[in-house]
């Protein structure tokens, strides 16, 4: 009896030294000098909201990260989730209210690039940073009408990724004749034309076959009933677009429904996500191009096995492409507050500016001159796999960000707004 | 432009008029009988394709699941309809329409927090069954049995609409409302009655709209005033409360869209130019093609 009893208490002497010593691990209290809010307005309906779902829970179990590991500059981070319905006047209003009622001491970006251009001042008004995480126009870290130096991207923009998938659909010489399909907006226009500029550099012989008044469709297009005979039409060797989320899904439908052998008998290049796969588990088309932000089952290391597996036990679900970049968004911003010692927003941004920072991706650097992470894109071929309940890509090109990156001397002409419409086709 | 292309440019078009008459035709029948506008008619169309979805996935397995789709969801937009009829319209009837405008425009706000409720904010894509789900070769170009088969079903419809106005008692009873409620009142036929039975083929078209456009769209949360907006455009276009206005509007939207998607020069504009024909009808003849002025 007597040695039970003292069995008993070394192992409560035990267990109470190891939570004493942080051996408890996520038990372990931290006493925080108080909480900051980090603000994130993202669309948990409308026409994006296929992609909402995975970046609250990406930004929520990072919260639960930092906060375990001692939060940033001794404070305890929350991040304040508001729905923008996909809409951009929302998104601004979110911006707004969560910089002057939440005090955010930092905005994580929008989904779409015209919601962040909407957003983008008021943060500049208040003096607060802007962290990109999806929304990806070029023109956001470049031009004089929109930059603000408060910006910082960490996703691939429109430059680097078209280019990417320019350079490897040209490759196929094959393909000599193309049809393009883009959302009628900022992304897209900004988007579009790098695309066909690289794949052009890449193969002088192709020809786009509709004009550039034809490539955009309103980006809630739905129905692709009357788009889909045209493309038919035009009997193109391959099919651009960068439609995405719910336009995507709509258009792939309608293209199955119109000629079920739609995705073989045109090459299709896309622009694509793991929300965009999930959406039509069974349907997404396999053997088509896609190029991709942030494919987790594509990128190498720790992190990011580690981070799928916590995501998934948390979530029941994968990760998807902005489920890792808005944790490293968060994770980046989080690495340079705690460098500075501080949330004053010229202390963080001197800190982001040409610095390295371990991320999900790898390491990632933060571009001096436009605040751009130099981050890769990856190319591949859908093709199905029985670990996972949606498509996934092999034959993956992964080119490194600084292959992809826009060239300095045109970051500067752009910036001293020397290209007329702000576009990089009229530089001088 | 070869014929093939022109000819695959004007099924397009058609399939394209076939879901559109059929929302259309709910909406001009019950402004034909009961003098409303319905603004939530969007909204039961939305409630169709959200339920044939959930027929489709959870209840009726691959196979029938389509064919239920089509039979259930009319049903329950119908069973909607009456409920919005007996305890939302008819307090208002013979009342400025302002109020009827207000409280269906109500209605759409309320049906679009329910549908988020209860199916959520997702996109949602259903496939037409297999029977349908191949494409036939028109000019060297596949085409859609599916948007066959739409093109069939609103032919259908249309011809089950024309019977039931001219061939049946309640047809009778429905024209001679159109005319003059209020002497049909005097001759025993039960009008509030015949307005809740109106309303309820208005919403069950809705729906049926709704499935069927489902397997070539996506089924989404904003797909209510999509449709809402051409459809008003077709009732200006054809005649509000006419049948073969409705018929003939949807035809004159369906090949705009389409013929106009199709030429470079106008591509862009496809949309605007819908918009113009409804603003030249409005103008020479403002109760539409097939409408009656009011007197």
């Amino acid at each position: 009896m007597f040695r039970l009893t003292r069995l008993f208490a070394v192992g409560i002497a035990g267990t109470l030294l190891a939570v004493a010593c942080g051996g408890g691990g996520t038990n372990t209290t931290t006493s925080f000098k108080g909480t900051k809010n980090v603000g994130l307005s993202t669309p948990i309906t409308g026409q994006s909201a296929a992609y909402g779902k995975a970046i609250q829970a990406a930004a929520l179990l990072w919260q639960d990260d930092i906060n375990a590991k001692g939060g940033v500059n001794g404070y305890k981070i929350e991040v304040k989730i508001t729905d923008d319905g996909t809409d951009v006047a929302k998104a601004a209003d979110n911006t707004r209210r969560m910089i002057l009622e939440d005090h955010a001491v930092a905005m994580i970006g929008a989904v779409l690039s015209s919601q962040c251009q909407a957003a983008m001042p008021i943060a500049h008004q208040n003096h607060i940073v802007y962290v990109a995480a999806t929304c990806n126009d070029y023109r956001n870290t470049t031009s004089p009408d929109y930059r603000i130096p408060e910006y910082v991207s960490v996703v691939p923009n429109t430059y680097m990724e078209a280019t990417a998938a320019g350079i490897d659909a040209g490759k196929n010489t094959s393909l000599k004749k193309w049809y393009i399909l883009s959302p009628d907006y900022s992304f897209g226009r900004a988007e579009t034309p790098a695309f066909v500029a690289a794949l052009k550099k890449t193969n002088p012989s192709v020809q786009i076959l509709n004009s550039p008044s034809e490539w955009y469709v309103p980006l809630t297009t739905f129905n692709f009933q009357n788009v889909i005979p045209k493309i038919q039409a035009a009997q193109p060797d391959a099919i651009y677009s960068n439609i995405f989320a719910a336009t995507q899904t709509a258009f792939i439908n309608g293209a199955l429904q119109a000629q079920p052998d739609f995705f073989t008998k045109y090459h299709f290049v896309t622009l694509s996500s793991i929300d965009d796969f999930n959406a039509l588990p069974d349907k997404y088309p396999t053997g088509i191009r896609v190029y991709e932000r942030a494919p987790f089952f594509a990128i190498q290391g720790n992190s990011i096995k580690d981070y799928v597996k916590r995501f998934r036990d948390k979530n029941n679900f994968y990760p998807s492409d902005w489920a890792v970049m808005d944790y490293d968004a968060l994770s980046i911003w989080a690495a340079a507050a705690n460098k500075a010692g501080s949330f004053d927003t010229d202390k963080v941004l001197k800190n982001l500016a040409g610095q390295s920072f371990d991320t999900l991706r790898g390491k990632v650097t933060i571009r001096k001159e436009d605040l751009q992470g130099v981050v890769p894109v990856w190319v591949g071929t859908t093709t199905r796999d029985p670990q996972y309940p949606f498509v996934i890509l092999k034959d993956i090109v992964n080119p490194p960000g600084s292959e992809l990156v826009l060239p300095l001397n045109r970051v500067k002409q752009m910036q001293d707004g020397q290209c007329p419409k702000n576009d990089l086709a009229n530089c001088p | 432009m070869d014929v093939g292309n022109l000819v695959l440019f004007f099924l397009a078009g058609l399939s394209i008029a076939a879901v559109l008459f059929i929302v259309t035709a709910g909406l001009s029948l019950v402004f034909g009988a009961l003098r409303v506008i319905n603004m939530a008619h969007g909204s039961l169309y939305m409630i169709g394709a959200f339920v044939s979805w959930f027929v489709i996935v959870h209840l009726a397995n691959a196979l029938f699941g389509f064919w239920a789709a089509l039979l259930v969801a009319p049903l329950i937009t119908a069973i909607i309809g009456a409920v919005v009829e007996i305890f939302v319209l008819k307090p208002v009837y013979g009342k400025e329409h302002l109020l009827q405008l207000l409280g269906t425009y109500a209605l759409t706000l309320i049906f679009a927090g329910l549908v988020r409720k209860v199916f959520g904010a997702d996109v949602r894509s259903i496939s037409a069954p297999a029977a349908l789900n191949s494409s036939v070769p028109i000019f060297g170009h596949g085409f859609s049995v599916y948007q066959l088969f739409l093109i069939a079903v609103a032919v259908l419809v249309a011809g089950g609409l024309y019977l039931l106005l001219n061939r049946t008692g309640l047809g009778r009873n429905i024209r001679a409302a159109i005319s003059d409620p209020q002497l049909l009142s005097t001759t025993g036929v039960n009008v509030t009655r015949l307005f809740t039975i109106v309303f309820m083929i208005g919403t069950a078209l809705a729906g049926l709209g709704g499935v069927l456009v489902s397997p070539t769209s996506s089924v989404d949360p904003g797909m209510d005033s999509n449709v809402l907006i051409n459809a008003f455009a077709i009732s200006v276009i054809g005649g509000l409360g006419s049948l073969v206005g409705s018929l003939v509007g949807a035809v004159i939207v369906g090949l705009i869209l389409s013929f106009g998607f199709a030429y470079p020069p106008t591509a862009h504009y496809a949309i605007a130019f819908v918009f113009a024909a409804m603003v030249i009808v409005l103008t020479i003849r403002p109760w539409g093609l097939f409408g009656r002025a009011e007197q």
